[in-house]
């Protein structure tokens, strides 16, 4: 099984915000959000020497996401190669797992009632495509691939390189999303951008219980709806869809 | 045959989820616009969301364009696309498109129009022009057209018989540098510019502010340089996203650039770093560029530019390791100070002295592209000449260049040499990209006729007798992109992605339409666009299928010196066939045959150099309503220098008004109070602050710089209108933004 990972070169972004931007095409991403996107830290230091970063974020696919059990359906879960999934059917837009981000990586959809985040576009790996951020990026800053693969660029970063997880003491759940640069331009992103410990949704376990027995009878009654549907389709085949 | 559609596709799959249970492999996976099917169909075309024209695949299904990609198989820009190309989309369904042609029934500026058809329209502006070459002679017209789309309305106005046709392009943009390099090197830059940054071992960026400028592919090599381990140079007085991945940042006293630059000759040739073979066999001037730099030593610099003489060296040494290697960018917005010429003339002079030009890392040779024929009637001349002062007043701006916006707003303005009485905009912000908006202003209420082509409502259509509704580039064929500074040349068509939108009509319709109603329907001797694409690319040997589906066809290129064969002609097509350090031509002129520094004003006590740029989330004034970019950046702020901030008491994040040394006001502006500028100057991205109201999402979000440029420094060799000239004060307001 590969086991996927994204390196950010800080030292190649240019904070142009391509990569924000093919997401949202090609994910409908709302306007006010986004599954990925690049922030500038301040300027610092004393004229001249001065110092600024870029910091692109989105999912960092954790080794072991607080998302994941804050998810009272399972609709978020973790799949063998390592990226963060979310089943939309089971997803009842309870925003549990945005609060338990540490990262901010995720948001609800209003559009759709749903959170969304990003998922290495698993859709587009199946179809030998890269994510869509990363072929579109003008300075290569962005290199996604296979920690599996000792051959592959982001094998070479992490573990032979100096790419380094953002993590800090406190909250260190091993993201998958790695940052190369020079080490101050790192540390810089980090300190201004430092992930902030999960949160649960008040008031918590009340609402959780009470949400899981709604969930299970929506999720049934979901599930003999749907496949009343499908079986149905199957029978009388499909009309045009007119718009 | 049976066709999966998204209604039908996500039900099945949301039922297929419901089986398995646990979710895996289920719509989630999926965007909502479903995609990636059966029916999408992969249009291949070239973005216009700016001029660099990158490669794009249009995803299409049921005539609808879902997405846009890079054109992996584009040979300059590949599959990359910026945040601009990537929202493409959302100029195609921008709700405040113009939508059909529009007449004006209230008075100019309004913004009261009826609506009218194609028919009646198309004959109104025949008509008018008709009435206007009776009246007062065909050179009575302006043209300002803007980009290779303009190429069929082009020709359509010079077979009227106007002469007075000019593009901010170059008078307010590159011309100087295109003059200043052309001079030395006998070869405008041209665009893309051909600078070999990917091979290079020393970058030096003169004020380019590359990353916040983006055009993709200058990036990639920008980056790609870099990471080979080039070292850069960036002269800039704001801490840009280049200055931040710099070797030396030299954060220069604004104005000063020429001291600078001379310093470096200076060092090159005292201490013989410079290429001296190079020099020897390619150049002329030599020992008149020794004499004339001995006294512009690097402490003489200092004292100008505020930057240490040590790393004047330092940096001059850095370049001298490097050579050939060093790519002195020429630049691209240089329209500063009105030395401009003087200046390129300078960068120029100092990528010859280090062996650059034609070499490896430095900049590279253009390679010639074979191209059809289209015979055309002879066109009509002018007796009367250009009324811009291009080619006479200012007499490098010559025929071949685009002509001078401010001349021509002058010449209607004064009515002098002769009345200009109709003005025609395609595709020019002829308010945010033409400095000194009174004059403009004023200039319009002598007309008797004015028409604007164009996609969006911007501020001059409300001063139009009549707008004409373009298509968006993704709906729309243009003349071919024939690309010869590009290490592999080639050529790249623009084609319709899916049928225009509402009343919405291509260039080329538009013109060729106008032509049979005005006699000149021999000017436009080809049936459609693709008669027209077939013929100009015939030569190259491909079939038209074959290039609409790879959207561009590459050839073999000789960029450098070594490579050159006899059909790419001379070296250095300068007059002497020769690197002219000294230029005969400026000498014959009566100019400064070499670059002297000369002292520019500077800002009176509590006032700043207002200085401005761009974001890479937007294209000059053309992208602030794009529903996306404007997502990312709604608005710009101005950076101000921390200290001088807070001895002013002006807070970071503060809204203020900006006031000119005129007078003149902005809009209300937040301001960025940063380490990262110098206390001398303010500095802002261009393009916000527009007074549009039909740009529902732009209209006066953020300032314009236009607003405060109402004086300019005109380059005496090429007329360009230096605006780096105003000074500016702050105002503190207690209002919101508005």
């Amino acid at each position: 099984m590969p086991r996927y990972a994204m390196v950010i070169d800080q030292e190649r972004c240019v904070g142009c915000q391509s990569c924000t931007v093919a997401c949202k095409s090609e994910w409908d991403v709302p306007n006010g959000f986004a599954r990925t996107k690049v922030r500038q830290t301040g300027t610092i230091g004393t004229f001249p020497k001065l110092s600024t970063s870029f910091y692109v974020s989105q999912c960092n696919h954790c080794d072991r996401p607080t998302c994941v059990p804050a998810c009272p359906t399972g609709a978020t879960y973790q799949d063998q190669s390592g990226v963060v999934r979310v089943n939309r059917d089971l997803c009842i837009g309870c925003g549990s797992c945005v609060a338990a981000c540490p990262y901010g990586a995720r948001y609800i959809n209003a559009e759709i009632g749903k959170v969304d985040k990003c998922d290495f576009c698993v859709s587009r790996l199946g179809k030998g495509l890269q994510p869509a951020c990363v072929g579109t990026c003008p300075a290569h800053a962005k290199i996604f691939g296979d920690l599996e693969d000792s051959s592959s660029d982001v094998f070479r970063f992490v573990y032979r390189g100096a790419a380094k997880r953002m993590e800090t003491a406190n909250i260190a759940i091993g993201p998958n999303v790695y940052y190369a640069g020079k080490p101050e331009h790192t540390a810089l992103a980090l300190a201004s951008f430092a992930p902030v410990p999960p949160r649960t949704i008040a008031p918590g376990k009340v609402w959780s219980s009470l949400l899981n027995k709604v969930v299970y009878l929506a999720v049934g009654v979901t599930f003999l709806g749907q496949a009343v549907a499908f079986f149905r389709q199957l029978s009388t085949g499909e009309k045009q869809f007119e718009e | 045959m049976s066709k999966i559609t998204r209604r039908g596709f996500l039900q099945t799959s949301s039922a297929l989820a419901g089986l398995v249970g646990t979710g895996v492999a289920s719509a989630e996976s999926r965007p909502p616009s479903w995609r990636g099917e059966t029916r999408v169909e992969q249009i291949a075309t070239n973005c216009e969301m700016c001029f660099w024209r990158c490669g794009v695949m249009a995803e299409v299904a049921d005539g609808k364009v879902l997405k846009l990609a890079g054109n992996p198989q584009h040979p300059l820009t590949g599959g990359q696309l910026c945040a601009r190309g990537n929202a493409g989309t959302q100029l195609l369904y921008d709700p405040d498109r113009l939508k059909y042609p529009l007449i004006r029934i209230g008075n100019r500026g309004e913004g009261k129009f009826r609506r009218a058809s194609w028919d009646e329209a198309l004959d109104f502006f025949a008509t008018h022009l008709k009435d206007l070459k009776q009246k007062y002679g065909a050179e009575s017209v302006g043209f300002f057209p803007h980009g290779v789309a303009a190429g069929f309305f082009g020709t359509l106005m010079k077979a009227y018989g106007t002469p007075n046709a000019a593009e901010p392009a170059f008078a307010q943009c590159r011309g100087p540098r295109d003059i200043g390099y052309q001079l030395t090197f006998g070869r405008a830059v041209n665009s893309p510019e051909p600078v070999d940054l990917e091979e290079s071992k020393c970058i030096v960026l003169i004020g380019s502010h590359i990353g916040e400028n983006v055009f993709t592919s200058q990036v990639t090599n920008f980056i790609t340089g870099l990471q080979r381990g080039a070292k850069l140079i960036v002269v800039d007085p704001r801490f840009s996203t280049a200055a931040s991945k710099a070797d030396h940042w030299l954060p220069i006293k604004p104005g000063t650039d020429i001291a600078l630059l001379m310093a470096w000759a200076n060092i090159l040739i005292v201490e013989t770093l410079y290429d001296k073979q190079y020099i020897e066999q390619y150049a002329t001037g030599m020992k008149e560029l020794e004499a004339h730099v001995k006294d512009f030593t690097p402490e003489w610099a200092e004292s100008m530019t505020e930057i240490p003489a040590a790393q004047i060296r330092d940096t001059a040494h850095m370049m001298a390791e490097a050579k050939p290697a060093v790519a002195i960018h020429p630049g691209r917005h240089v329209t500063w100070y009105g030395d401009d010429t003087q200046r390129a003339r300078a960068m120029a002079i100092l990528t010859a002295l280090l062996g650059a030009y034609g070499r490896k890392g430095g900049m590279f040779l253009p390679t010639k592209v074979k191209q059809g024929r289209i015979p055309l009637p002879p066109m009509p001349e002018s007796e009367r000449g250009r009324a811009d002062g291009a080619g006479t007043k200012y007499p490098l701006a010559t025929e071949e260049s685009q002509g001078l916006t401010q001349g021509l707003v002058q010449a209607t303005m004064n009515a002098s040499p002769y009345p200009i009485k109709g003005w025609v905009v395609y595709g020019q912000n002829i308010l945010e990209s033409i400095p000194q908006r009174q004059n403009t202003l004023k200039a319009i209420e002598q007309l008797e006729f004015m028409a604007v082509v164009d996609v969006l409502p911007v501020e001059q259509t409300n001063y139009a007798d009549l707008v004409l509704p373009e298509a968006t580039y993704l709906e729309r064929y243009d003349p071919p992109a024939v690309v010869t500074t590009s290490k592999r040349p080639f050529v790249a068509i623009r084609q319709p992605a899916i049928d225009p939108l509402y009343e919405s009509k291509p260039g080329w319709w538009i013109a060729k339409e106008l032509a049979n109603r005005m006699g000149l329907a021999d000017y436009f001797p080809w049936k459609d666009p693709e008669d027209h694409l077939s013929r100009l690319v015939q030569p190259l040997g491909i079939n038209l299928a074959e290039l609409k589906s790879l959207g561009a066809v590459s050839f073999d290129g000789h960029p450098y010196i070594d490579d050159r064969k006899e059909e790419d002609g001379p070296i250095f097509p300068t007059q002497s066939g020769k690197i002219e350090l000294v230029s005969s031509v400026l000498k014959d002129l009566n100019f400064d045959s070499l670059p002297k520094f000369t002292a520019v004003e500077q800002p009176p006590p509590g006032y700043m150099r207002l200085i401005y740029g761009r974001a890479p989330m937007h294209s000059f004034s053309r992208s602030e309503n794009n529903s996306w970019l404007d997502d990312l950046m709604p608005d710009n702020q101005v950076w101000i220098n921390a200290e001088f901030a807070a001895k002013a008491g002006i807070k970071n994040g503060q809204v203020v008004i900006l006031e000119n040394q005129d007078g003149a006001k902005s809009l209300p502006i937040a301001v960025r109070a940063t380490v990262g500028i110098r206390n001398d100057c303010a500095y802002m991205v261009h393009g916000f602050g527009t007074r549009a109201k039909g740009l529902t999402k732009a209209y006066k979000r953020g300032a314009s710089d236009t607003d405060l440029i109402t004086r300019v420094s005109i380059d005496p060799i090429m007329g360009a209108t230096g605006m780096r000239v105003n000074f500016v004060r702050v105002l503190p307001t207690t209002g919101e933004r508005s």
